[in-house]
């Protein structure tokens, strides 16, 4: 029973590492940014939301406004950080570095004006229901796994069908390709930049009223969406979801075996486990060098 | 006054030796750690260890703890430097995440989050150093040699192959380099130098526990680097100094709130690398724009 019990808790986390994680993945895929503030956004979205939602406005506009936050940082960070930055023929650590740093402006700002310490989103949803003996499940648990549904089914349609979709996997392809055949690949990374951080949002509002949010939390963010992306394979976003959610199981059933401060543990082993014995992830092209 | 000034310079010079060997893989290999405060760390702990149950020798802790730096960062370097250097950074952020985990919980070794304290002063060859002004000797003199040692192996071939896997891995691959055996040496030098300061951090404060060796430190180190300048001999240590000024340049504003001059401190470098990256890549002391000395 407990390990059912902890298999769902890791369905869970693991969904919300999913989308976090296919939002870094989808950006690094098609733009080749490194966007290490992939952990900021998430801050700033968990925190707007946490503050609207404190200051009475309602679940509804505490959405809206985490998801405008989470678009405008992505856009403004694409237009004044990497887009300047590529002008003159950005390395991949020259961006790095730049993020990094915003990651870790931002990390400090909330810091200053929220506290250092842990604060949690109240709400009935995380309460347990008893659904067998001795299995207890928070509709939030649910609620998880419905929302990853629903956006990567929405991912994965946009993505199949739309035009714009099919330009963003061009632009994974071949960049000079898409500025030949008439796109503007500035555009396009806005797109892929929107919609990266539109898939932090769910998983920073739930996260806030699971686990708690800490203005830190931002690396372990990172530390997942890394351990992700190349887990599931540089460039695709299907093994990207996979990874996401099998770490989340992972770090979940670990908790059978050993104690809740070697989770993260857990998550290295995987990966570098992967980088020795599969570099080119679960469902990557074998581009690894 | 002198206290005051005598202890920052002996900071000053421990953090430099972070920044140096930080620079010697980052600047010159181009391998971009978050890992760096674990060989600190290491370093730090493994001195410690060997002073307070063997021998306070710096001839039997410097060569533990660098052995030490050394075994492990070959751990990681082995599988992760044979990859792109995307899986250098998530490999050693998860490594940095892990180690603190290790530093807090094997509390036989590391004194848990409490840390160790009582740890013995510096004996170089019988000669116990412990006051701040012989043991500023001790540090300069590290700092020195250790950039010397970078010094003559920047200068060297094995400098040349590195600075061709920074600008071309392909082009030095091409050329009958054995990139991946280049870049874990230079990793593995620069993990055993970075053990030193661990040890001489250890043994000024005669007190260590976690804190000083989390990914803070590690961003700290890294912050220095660029900000100074990647890949300039001086560079890594006008940005040590400049960084470790910093907070006491911050008290001295009033209107600054000096509860959080932790935080104002870490958000002004945290601006400088982004807006350093945008208009000058090559930190304070590089040249302007990186295209130019890719030319060299």
């Amino acid at each position: 029973m407990l390990a059912l019990q902890l298999t769902i808790a890791g369905l869970q986390t693991g969904a919300l590492y999913a989308l976090t994680a296919v939002g870094f993945s989808l950006i690094f895929g098609s733009t080749r940014i490194f966007h290490f503030a992939h952990g900021a956004t998430f801050i700033i979205a968990a925190y707007l939301f946490y503050f609207v939602n404190v200051s009475g406005y309602g679940v509804i506009m505490g959405v809206v406004a985490a998801t405008a936050g989470a678009i405008i940082f992505g856009l403004l960070l694409n237009r004044f950080v990497y887009v300047p930055i590529q002008r003159d023929e950005g390395s991949f650590f020259t961006v790095f570095v730049a993020s990094f740093g915003i990651g870790i402006v931002i990390e400090n700002v909330v810091g200053m004006i929220f506290g250092r310490g842990f604060v949690t989103v109240q709400t009935p949803l995380s309460f347990s229901v008893e659904l067998m003996d001795g299995l207890y499940v928070s509709p939030l648990a649910w609620i998880s796994m419905l929302c990853a549904a629903i956006f990567f089914g929405i991912l994965w349609c946009f993505l199949k069908y739309s035009q714009m979709g099919k330009a963003l996997r061009a632009l994974s392809d071949n960049p000079e390709l898409v500025r030949v055949f008439g796109l503007n690949p500035r555009f396009i990374s806005a797109c892929a930049f929107t919609i990266g951080s539109i898939l932090v949002v769910p998983a920073a509002i739930i996260s806030g009223a699971t686990s708690g949010l800490n203005p830190s939390m931002g690396h372990h963010v990172m530390l997942i969406s890394l351990a992700a992306t190349i887990v599931g394979g540089i460039g695709s976003v299907a093994g990207t979801l996979l990874a996401g959610l099998a770490l989340g199981l992972a770090e979940s059933l670990a908790l059978l075996y050993v104690d809740s401060q070697w989770t993260e543990a857990v998550t290295f082993a995987i990966l570098f486990l992967f980088i020795i014995v599969r570099p080119s992830g679960l469902l990557g092209r074998s581009a690894a060098h | 006054m002198e206290a005051y000034l005598l202890n920052l310079v002996i900071l000053i010079s421990i953090y430099s030796i972070l920044g140096v060997t930080l620079n010697f893989i980052m600047g010159y290999a181009g391998i971009y750690s978050l890992a760096h405060a674990v060989f600190f760390g290491v370093g730090a702990y493994a001195g410690t260890f060997m002073a307070m149950h063997v021998n306070a020798s710096i001839f039997v802790t410097l060569p533990v703890a660098m052995a030490a730096g050394a075994i492990l960062s070959l751990i990681l370097a082995l599988p992760a430097l044979r990859v792109r250097g995307e899986y250098f950074v998530a490999a050693s952020l998860g490594l940095q995440v892990l180690a603190v985990t290790i530093f807090s919980e094997w509390k036989s070794v590391t004194g848990g989050i409490g840390g160790l304290i009582g740890i013995p002063p510096l004996d170089v060859a019988g000669f116990e150093v412990f006051k701040p002004s012989q043991f500023i000797f001790v540090t300069v003199g590290a700092l020195i040699i250790i950039l010397f040692i970078i010094n003559r192996l920047v200068h060297s071939s094995f400098g040349r192959s590195l600075r061709a896997i920074r600008d071309s891995e392909s082009a030095a691959a091409a050329f009958g380099k054995n990139v991946p055996l280049i870049k874990t040496i230079s990793v593995v030098i620069s993990s055993a130098l970075t053990a030193v300061a661990g040890v001489l951090y250890a043994s000024y404060l005669s007190f260590i526990n976690v804190e000083s060796f989390k990914l803070d430190t590690s961003v700290l180190i890294m912050a220095m680097v660029i900000i100074g300048g990647t890949g300039t001999q001086a560079g890594p240590i006008v940005g040590a100094a400049l960084l470790l000024l910093l907070p006491s340049l911050i008290s001295y504003l009033d209107f600054l709130p000096q509860t959080e001059i932790g935080s104002i401190q870490q958000i002004i470098y945290g601006l400088g690398m982004a807006l350093l990256m945008i208009y000058r890549p090559g930190g304070i002391v590089g040249r302007k724009k990186q295209s130019e000395t890719g030319k060299e």
